[in-house]
């Protein structure tokens, strides 16, 4: 599974950047429709959960997320 | 049966409107964690909150919802449980609504020790109103109304809650999410009042008038200042002294099983003739 | 101790009113000690558990007015009891029943003010407070008793009309009614009004209101998912603080469902109606009153039993029919000054005022010699 982030809910907070124990996110570089700078997530195989499905081993980014915007998506 | 996202959360109201980085934002998050984990019913679940920033969790809730006069979540609460015991209330409020104009309804909602479930969000500051102290801003430290620095202490809510009864009692950051998801869930099974407070960042009203209006950097700030319990008993650390210090200590203080009160009344209850 | 048997009984204004409100339905209250209102509180300590009840003392007025919120949410009957200081700490909380439209009952014995005042002696010079006491545009519902038999009844009433309304409901009682003892007449049976529960399971039903007033109450608990804010709120279960419309019809909702329905909650009691010389008084005030309308079929009187929403039609009958009024009241000028108003605006200018300071009820010579020098 890799992260996703909601851009409708997204504040541009960036704390997911700074919390990812891996390195998986970066700087955003547009606007989001709410007209802010949403991260992208540009190193999914970086991510501990690459490849897993059920129980997630890391979810710092989804917990600390303060505009519940992170879910988990299939990659591909 | 976990509750869906869609399901647990007025989606119809988000984006919520708390800022940027607002740890709010982030108990909400592990609270739905600890829900679903709990196993809890929604229907039989009451949201209320006082008035403020934190008050509004409630809100975003797709439950019953009561949100009530500042600093009294509380004793509404204590009137909703006791009038339906069968109802699980929970009370979101912040440090300004429970530890100051609401603290004396702490304290004897503690004392009491009714079957309630707090969640304290302690951003040491008034957030809603725009960056005031409260009687947990650390000593020292700016606000609209401290623009000299703060020249009182601050309370120490986890500690004047254990003193008053209450039978768990903990508390964590926002960077310690794993350990807040297990102590909501704990809170939310324990029999009698259930204290979690939540060191929480504020950017917009605490954060950027203390030099870290970036919510990493108070995050980075929470993490420097808190200091595990366990450490504290192995190094013989008065509280006294790290509160002063505004060092924030964290971990579960008290768990404990004095009877609730409506279990009181109920044994009596059942005690009395028809 | 059980339920008092119909018929006649002997006991103090408070107890009269506990045994009324037990009566009515009362599953849950929260009182705090304060002169003279402590024996409602002390005597449901042990009745309320009896009837099934819970009683709490909470640790002071602001907690008990929220407490007893909280219980009306969760679906029953709840009261508390205070006095003038406690009164005045439960503002707050009256004004936030009012705008989440919740049903409670708050007995509020008036004692000697302001402030700390005269604990053990009677005045009536909340009369408006009750009303205008909390910030806002909002109505409430008051009573007054004047004897232990209606100490009794109109408990009864203000739960009924509290669960109609779903308004906060006042019983203006004083410490001269809640002290003394005298007769009264148990019913064998007594009518009684609940609130009419919301069935819909769906939000924003909770706030269609079919007759453009009330409400249908949605008790937590049952999967309403109700919405209740003190903020002002739309029919949709939001929050709409700055919505001017929502803000608009909301008020004049909350306002209006108790403004017109007066006919409905105005109490009163006259005594020769066609009399030339009125008296108009209320509670401790009127008993002196009532003695001498009694006695004189020239003197009449209009007891009001319902102090709010102000009996306006029966005053203003009274000052079309009379050429003097006197109004008797244990204050500087309260109800005085709506009687004023009212009467002036068709023409009757002659109102004369029997101001009663000092903590004992009106006795008929402080109201003879008034009344002899006026017309009529």
């Amino acid at each position: 599974m890799k992260p996703d982030i909601n851009s409708k809910y997204c504040k541009g907070c960036n704390i997911c950047l700074f919390i990812c124990p891996k390195g998986c996110y970066s700087k955003g570089t547009d606007f989001s429709e709410l007209g802010y700078y949403v991260p992208r997530v540009s190193s999914p195989e970086k991510c501990f959960n690459h490849g897993r499905t059920g129980k997630m081993l890391c979810e710092l980014c989804v917990l600390s997320c303060p505009d519940l915007a992170i879910t988990w998506i299939e990659e591909g | 049966m976990a509750v869906q996202f869609e399901e647990f959360f007025r989606v119809d109201r988000f984006p919520h409107v708390f800022c940027p980085g607002c740890g709010i934002g982030v108990v909400m998050n592990c609270f739905y964690r600890a829900f679903n984990d709990s196993g809890l019913n929604l229907k039989d679940t009451v949201f209320t909150g006082g008035i403020g920033c934190s008050s509004r969790v409630p809100m975003y809730i797709n439950g019953d919802m009561l949100h009530t006069t500042h600093g009294r979540a509380i004793p509404f609460a204590t009137g909703l449980k006791l009038a339906n015991p069968k109802l699980k209330v929970v009370i979101f409020a912040g440090d300004g609504d429970i530890g100051a104009i609401g603290g004396n309804h702490l304290i004897n909602g503690c004392r009491r020790n009714v079957d309630l479930t707090v969640i304290c969000i302690n951003n040491n500051t008034y957030g809603m109103t725009g960056g005031q102290m409260s009687t947990t801003t650390p000593h020292g430290y700016l606000s609209t109304t401290s623009p000299d620095g703060n020249p009182e202490y601050p309370f120490d809510l986890s500690k004047l809650a254990a003193a008053a009864g209450a039978n768990y009692v903990a508390r964590w950051t926002v960077r310690h999410v794993h350990e807040l998801v297990k102590s909501m869930g704990k809170a939310l099974q324990k029999r009698g009042f259930a204290f979690v407070e939540v060191a929480s960042t504020c950017p917009t009203g605490f954060g950027r008038r203390n030099n870290m209006g970036d919510p990493v950097q108070q995050l980075e700030w929470l993490k420097s200042m808190s200091v595990r319990k366990e450490k504290m008993d192995e190094e013989e650390i008065d509280q006294m002294d790290l509160n002063l210090q505004g060092l924030i200590s964290v971990g579960e203080f008290v768990d404990r099983d004095r009877p609730s009160l409506q279990d009181i009344l109920s044994s009596k209850k059942s005690k009395v003739k028809p | 101790m059980p339920d008092p048997k119909p018929g006649i009984e002997f006991m103090q204004g408070n107890d009269a009113c506990t045994e009324g409100a037990l009566a009515a339905g009362l599953k849950f209250f929260a009182g705090y000690p304060i002169t003279p209102s402590t024996e409602i509180t002390e005597r449901l300590a042990y009745r309320l558990p009896e009837k099934g009840g819970v009683f709490m003392q909470m640790e002071d007025e602001l907690a008990c007015i929220s407490a007893i919120v909280g219980a009306s949410w969760a679906g029953v009957k709840a009261m508390t009891a205070t006095s003038g200081p406690g009164f005045s700490l439960m503002q707050e909380g009256i004004g936030y029943a009012a705008m989440t439209e919740t049903p409670v009952v708050i007995v509020h014995v008036m004692r000697g003010g302001p402030s700390t005042g005269q604990p053990t002696m009677a005045s009536q010079a909340d009369i408006m407070q009750a009303k205008w006491g909390s910030h806002g545009d909002y109505q409430v519902i008051a009573l007054a008793p004047f004897s232990v038999q209606e100490s009794y009844d109109l408990t009864v009433e203000a739960f009924n009309l509290s669960e109609k309304y779903r308004v906060p409901t006042i019983l203006l009682s004083d410490a001269e009614i809640a002290h003394m003892r005298g007769r009264i007449d148990i019913p064998a049976r007594i009518d009684l009004v609940d609130r009419k529960e919301l069935c819909s399971e769906k939000r924003g039903e909770a706030y269609k209101v079919p007759d453009k007033l009330v409400p249908p109450f949605a008790t937590f608990g049952h999967g309403h998912r109700s919405f209740v804010t003190g903020m002002t709120h739309n029919a949709e279960g939001d929050i709409a603080p700055e919505d001017e419309k929502v803000q608009e019809e909301l008020v004049r909702r909350i306002n209006d469902k108790i403004l017109k329905s007066q006919k409905d909650i105005s109490r009163f009691e006259i005594v020769n109606p066609d009399a030339k010389k009125f008296i108009i008084s209320y509670g401790s005030s009127a008993l002196a009153a009532k003695d001498i309308a009694i006695e004189d079929e020239k003197v009449g009187l209009l007891r009001l039993k319902t102090i709010w929403p102000l009996p306006e039609e029966q005053i203003l009958s009274v000052a079309h029919r009379a050429r003097s009024i006197l109004v008797v009241e244990m204050n500087k000028g309260q109800m005085v000054r709506e009687v004023q108003r009212l009467a002036y605006s068709v023409g009757c200018k002659a109102v004369r005022f029997v101001s009663k300071l000092g903590g004992e009820a009106p006795r008929k010579k402080d109201i003879l010699p008034v009344l002899k020098k006026m017309e009529g």
